[in-house]
């Protein structure tokens, strides 16, 4: 069991009456990479400026290894923070930026420049301590605000959607190597984010927030396959969110039932949300297989369609298929395995009942 | 058409700069004719006048006006830059009160200004503060609001989140002024003292109530002496202030002034 870096125990933030976050709490562990996700607005943002300091929370504690933050200033933290539009002060030359928060601790300039030198190295940015902000690019200042948080090795890293403002192909680089710095480093990061890929893509764990509650928490694949709200599976990746009327059977298969006609499906629930808490089944469109690829589970749903949309990606093609009048199925079916599929053509999707998420509200 | 506009706009730079410029000329060439009418014939051009300025008359006002215009940059600089650091950074309860209160004092004519400093200096028996105290006080009172908006504007652009940066970093309040704040409102700050320099070395309105016999700045030594002459040496004194003051802009450019807050801060 290793130790906890940061926890929060029921902490709420209200401005004026309304509560921005609620009864969040988190335990993250020592060199774990944890990403809050959410939309924007969710209170993620908020969560992460009282976990620096800037906020105090309106009730609730929050701990840094294990000592009481309450009170405690935000330049007594020693919390390092990698803002969304970087920060970098203007006046300053990459090697001054970086060596910022060593210079405040009163360290020798001897220390200072090995700080630097060793944050430079880390963010790979040797060769530009001379430059100014300004004269870099975006990646280049991205990476110089991440060289200046971790400069004064900080117990734990917060980072406050660092790469929003870099273009994708940037991005989809920085992620690799935010990830490969934060493993060398051995540093706590908490990562901020309203992008799914990046959060899935780094994280060991992932909060994901909605109007200021954690909805779900776990590691990344458990999150994407067993969502346990429709918000979640809405939210993280694409999903078929059907309504539930009502509920049969018993114990982990149950046999779910949409109404209004429509048809009923076998479930099998392993994602904790009990028979009288299901309002929604979520079904993710790769979960879709075509009729004649039934593998005999001993128990399948079987349904019959018409192809109302075919959309082809390449490696995929987009389906929306009409089972009956009232449901409409998105799958993603290899393309290989669905040449023909044309718009009012007849064809048999099966669903394996464990590929079935159940969802409370 | 479009050849001729560009004409045209030349045309008319010119002669904006023109008018400008001409009294500066005007006072330039009488600073160097012979006597008080302007003479336009070079061969009759002297310096002769300014080397009569090196007496006790002109050097006196002068070194007092620039003893006040500088204490009087220094002091409404630093009262300036706490004012906006109350008013616009740390925007502090009835900062949008505050802020035309601190600039109130613009509204008011400098004669104004002046009669009630007198009054209220004659009225508290302080009557002996005229002269160089009474001139400092009141050029801050004149000046202030010029230096403190010009800092506050500063200040309103200051990026906030790079305050929070540095306190993310371990900087202490002190720490985040004299690091972060202050290099970032230089600019401003030196643009507001550059100001009240000026302002201070060249006001007449108010100084003519604030200064007394003995202790008298140039430009009402200059206002005295015109009463009863026309002396071309008039027009010298006022080249060499012109000089003077075009110099301090300079020096005070090079400590990191105007061209800094142009060019966009670092340099």
């Amino acid at each position: 069991m290793s130790a906890i870096d940061i926890e929060l125990v029921a902490v709420n933030k209200s401005y004026s009456g309304s509560r921005i976050v609620r009864d969040v709490n988190l335990a993250i562990p020592k060199g774990e990479f944890v990403s809050i996700l959410g939309p924007s607005g969710c209170g993620k943002t908020t969560t992460l400026n009282m976990i620096a300091g800037f906020l105090e929370p309106t009730s609730g504690t929050i701990r840094i290894r294990g000592r009481d933050q309450t009170g405690v200033l935000p330049e007594k933290r020693n919390i390092g923070l990698v803002f969304q539009n970087y920060a970098l002060f203007p006046h300053m030359t990459v090697a001054e930026n970086v060596g910022f928060g060593l210079r405040m601790q009163g360290r020798s300039r001897q220390e200072i420049a090995d700080g630097v030198g060793r944050a430079l190295k880390s963010a790979r940015l040797e060769g530009y301590e001379a430059r100014y902000p300004k004269e870099l690019s975006g990646g280049q200042q991205q990476r110089v605000a991440l060289a200046r948080a971790i400069a004064p090795r900080p117990s734990v890293l917060l980072l406050d959607e660092p790469l929003s403002n870099l273009d994708l192909k940037l991005r989809e680089a920085m992620r690799i190597e935010l990830k490969e710095i934060q493993q060398q480093l051995g540093m706590t990061f908490l990562y901020v984010t309203h992008d799914q890929e990046e959060a899935m893509a780094m994280s060991d764990r992932v909060v994901v927030m909605s109007e200021g509650i954690v909805a779900q928490e776990g590691p990344p694949v458990d999150i994407y396959q067993r969502p346990n709200t429709s918000f979640v599976a809405d939210f993280i990746g694409r999903s078929n969110i059907l309504p539930v009327a009502s509920v049969g059977g018993e114990g982990q298969l149950v046999r779910l039932n949409m109404g209004d006609g429509r048809p009923s499906l076998l479930a099998e629930s392993r994602n904790g949300v009990s028979c009288d808490q299901i309002r929604y089944c979520c079904i993710r469109p790769e979960a879709i297989q075509l009729g004649d690829e039934i593998s005999a589970h001993g128990h399948a749903n079987v349904l019959d369609g018409t192809i109302a949309k075919a959309v082809n990606l390449g490696a995929y093609i987009d389906l929306w298929v009409s089972v009956g009048a009232q449901l409409t199925l998105k799958a993603s079916i290899a393309s290989i395995r669905a040449q023909d599929a044309a718009p009012g053509a007849r064809i048999r999707l099966s669903v394996a009942p464990e590929r079935i998420q159940v969802l409370a509200a | 058409m479009n050849h001729v506009l560009s004409i045209g706009y030349r045309l008319a730079l010119c002669a904006i700069l023109l008018f400008i410029a001409l009294p500066i000329f005007v006072v330039v060439l009488a600073s160097v004719s012979p006597t008080a009418a302007v003479s336009l014939q070079p061969s009759e051009w002297t310096f002769a006048w300014y080397g009569k300025l090196w007496v006790a008359r002109w050097i006196d006002p002068f070194y007092l006006s620039v003893k006040v215009a500088a204490l009087v940059a220094v002091l409404s600089g630093a009262l300036g830059f706490l004012a906006a650091y109350a008013v616009a950074y740390e925007k502090c309860p009835g900062h949008n009160f505050v802020m035309p209160f601190l600039l109130s004092p613009l509204s008011v004519p400098q004669i104004v200004k002046g009669v009630a400093i007198v009054l209220f200096l004659s009225s508290a028996g302080l009557y002996q503060l005229l002269g160089w105290p009474g001139l400092i006080a009141g050029h801050v009172v004149l000046t202030l609001p010029f230096t403190t908006r010009m800092i506050a504007t500063s200040m309103f652009n200051f990026n906030h989140s790079l305050d929070r940066a540095a306190r993310n970093l371990g900087a202490s309040r002190w720490q985040r002024v004299r690091f972060v704040l202050f290099p970032l409102v230089k600019p401003g700050l030196f643009s507001g003292m550059t100001l009240a320099f000026i302002i201070s070395f060249n006001d007449v309105p108010l100084s003519l109530f604030l200064v007394r016999p003995g202790q008298t700045t140039l430009p009402i030594t200059v206002i005295n002496f015109f009463e009863y002459s026309l002396d071309p040496i008039l027009a010298a004194v006022n080249v060499s202030s012109l000089i003077f003051i075009l110099a301090a802009i300079v020096a005070f450019e090079k400590l990191g002034g105007f061209s800094a807050q142009i060019h966009g801060g670092s340099k």
